[in-house]
């Protein structure tokens, strides 16, 4: 099923994009790229994206949590499942000024720490996949 | 000075509060004056005066009543108080509630301008020294916000290309390359480590930890703290005995930073062993506390430095060089610890090792799990009784 499977990340690191770009992309997935929380959201408003993976930190600060919000808002966009790719550390969750950072920000969100091992990556990918996929299922 | 200190006289006897009130006319404070505690107080809401004469015997709300009321709408005001009897008794009791100096009646006007212009200086240090602390804790929010994202970041894309890199060329570089390519990642990953200790240590909210504390067994906290330093022990040839004595009553707690706590201990106890030695962890029961310590036999700290080892930034110095950490573990450790409403103490000597003991509160003993006779079953195959 991946061969059809098309995903969006928003990170403000080239670098850190290609390092799982192409781990995803090993794996038959079709990976896009945006590089600020406003042209992923254009990017995921013009075409269909099966699974996000998003960075918080970018931009002036947790700017990923925004996104979040923004997705969850949207009755469409809400249903695409989240992966959040971080370097803060689950447990951490200490405080910008005046923002607390919960790693549940939508229903569907997992949360993995940067740098991800690849086969982790994978797992979190799939595993995500096939719940919207049984959510979307008529019963 | 652009804005004039506020001073505020509380005082029943007006001819004290006209006196005073002439005194000061002309140096440049605003005064304001109120002949009781009621008014007095009343005034401090509205005025919000930086400095406060009150009256110790008055009619109605008692000066000490007054002085307690200040403290709790505002203690960085600074108040003095005036004695009519001046008995050092009462004088030192207003102290303790907090007064920064008395004035005995009767005073001149110098004695009097000379105690104001010290209270309006105390006040503004006090000013002066929250200012500095607010500044201090954002800094320090902005400092964690800084190393996470422009130390973090960046070492995080490295070490996610290399380990795609290693994937790749995994059919394609010989053994020596790939095992100097899995020293680069395992370099990269002691720094990412090392970023992460430094944010726990500067990030406030190490008491937040409180929000999910449960029943927690020290037992399985022990046994996964043992379980992450293995290797690290394994590699320097260093024995690590496990020592419970069990029953153990539970305590109650977060089993993740406990695990940490006692990570940071044992990899302390190894850092600083010579190869070939064995470090010991045990835990057992005092009356209502669980004691968890920590032996080595190793380089043994200065008696000099025991006072400074749990603040931020110490290190050992006989194990500078590769041995040296962040510096950071035993603040953490302490701070994780007091957390949880414990203690932790060190005994150490130069040359013969150290132990530090982690005493945390017992739950009440109504858990029952832990209560069962058979101690060190199945589920505690290392442990023994300490007796």
């Amino acid at each position: 099923m991946s061969q059809e499977t098309r995903l969006l990340i928003v990170d403000d690191d080239p670098d850190f994009v290609e390092g799982i770009k192409s781990i995803l992309e090993s794996a038959g997935y079709l990976v896009d790229a945006a590089y600020n929380p406003r042209t992923g959201l254009e990017a995921l408003k013009t075409k269909p994206y099966d699974l996000l993976l998003l960075d918080i930190m970018m931009g002036r600060g947790a700017e990923g949590i925004m996104v979040a919000r923004k997705l969850r808002k949207d009755p469409v966009l809400s249903q695409i499942p989240v992966l959040i790719i971080t370097g803060l550390r689950e447990q951490i969750a200490f405080l910008f000024p005046g923002q607390p950072l919960h790693p549940h920000l939508l229903p569907v969100d997992e949360l993995v720490e940067k740098p991800v091992e690849p086969k982790l990556l994978l797992d979190k990918v799939s595993a995500l996949l096939e719940l919207a996929a049984k959510r979307k299922a008529p019963k | 000075m652009e804005i004039k200190p506020r001073i505020l006289i509380i005082d029943d006897e007006e001819i004290v509060l006209d006196s005073c009130s002439r005194i000061l006319e002309g140096s440049g404070y605003a005064t304001r004056t109120a002949a009781d505690g009621s008014v007095g107080l009343r005034q401090v809401a509205e005025f919000q005066p930086d400095l406060v004469f009150v009256d110790l015997k008055m009619p109605g709300i008692s000066g000490f009543e007054v002085l307690e009321r200040i403290r709790a709408l505002d203690p960085s005001i600074v108040a003095i108080v005036i004695t009519g009897y001046a008995t050092l008794a009462s004088a030192v009791e207003a102290m303790q509630k907090g007064a920064y100096d008395f004035l005995p009646k009767p005073f001149t006007p110098d004695e009097f301008r000379l105690i104001t212009k010290r209270g309006i200086e105390k006040r503004e240090l006090v000013l002066e020294t929250i200012a500095l602390r607010r500044e201090k804790e954002l800094l320090q929010e902005n400092f964690a916000a800084i190393i996470s994202h422009e130390l973090k970041s960046p070492l995080s894309a490295v070490q996610q290309n290399l380990i795609r890199l290693m994937q790749e060329l995994s059919d394609r570089v010989n053994e020596a390359q790939m095992a100097r390519l899995e020293r680069m990642k395992s370099r990269i990953n002691d720094l990412l480590e090392m970023i992460h200790t430094w944010l726990r240590a500067i990030s406030s909210d190490i008491g937040s930890i409180k929000e999910n504390f449960g029943p927690t067994s020290v037992a399985d906290v022990i046994s996964k703290a043992v379980e992450n330093v293995l290797p690290y022990a394994v590699r320097k040839d260093i024995e690590v005995d496990t020592l419970v004595g069990e029953p153990l009553d539970l305590v109650h707690g977060d089993e993740g930073t406990l695990v940490e706590a006692v990570v940071n201990l044992l990899g302390n106890a190894i850092r600083y062993s010579r190869s070939g030695s064995r470090v010991r962890v045990s835990a057992e029961q005092q009356a209502d506390r669980i004691l968890v310590a920590v032996q080595d036999s190793g380089i043994g700290i200065d008696e000099a430095e025991l006072p400074y080892i749990f603040g931020s930034f110490y290190r050992g110095r006989a194990g500078a060089g590769d041995e040296a950490g962040a510096g950071l573990g035993l603040a953490i450790t302490r701070r994780i610890v007091e957390a949880h409403g414990g203690t932790i103490t060190v005994t150490s000597r130069l040359g013969e090792g150290s132990t530090f003991v982690i005493a945390l509160p017992a739950q009440g003993s109504d858990t029952g799990t832990h209560h069962t006779p058979e101690a060190g079953g199945p589920e505690n195959p290392q442990g023994g009784r300490v007796t």
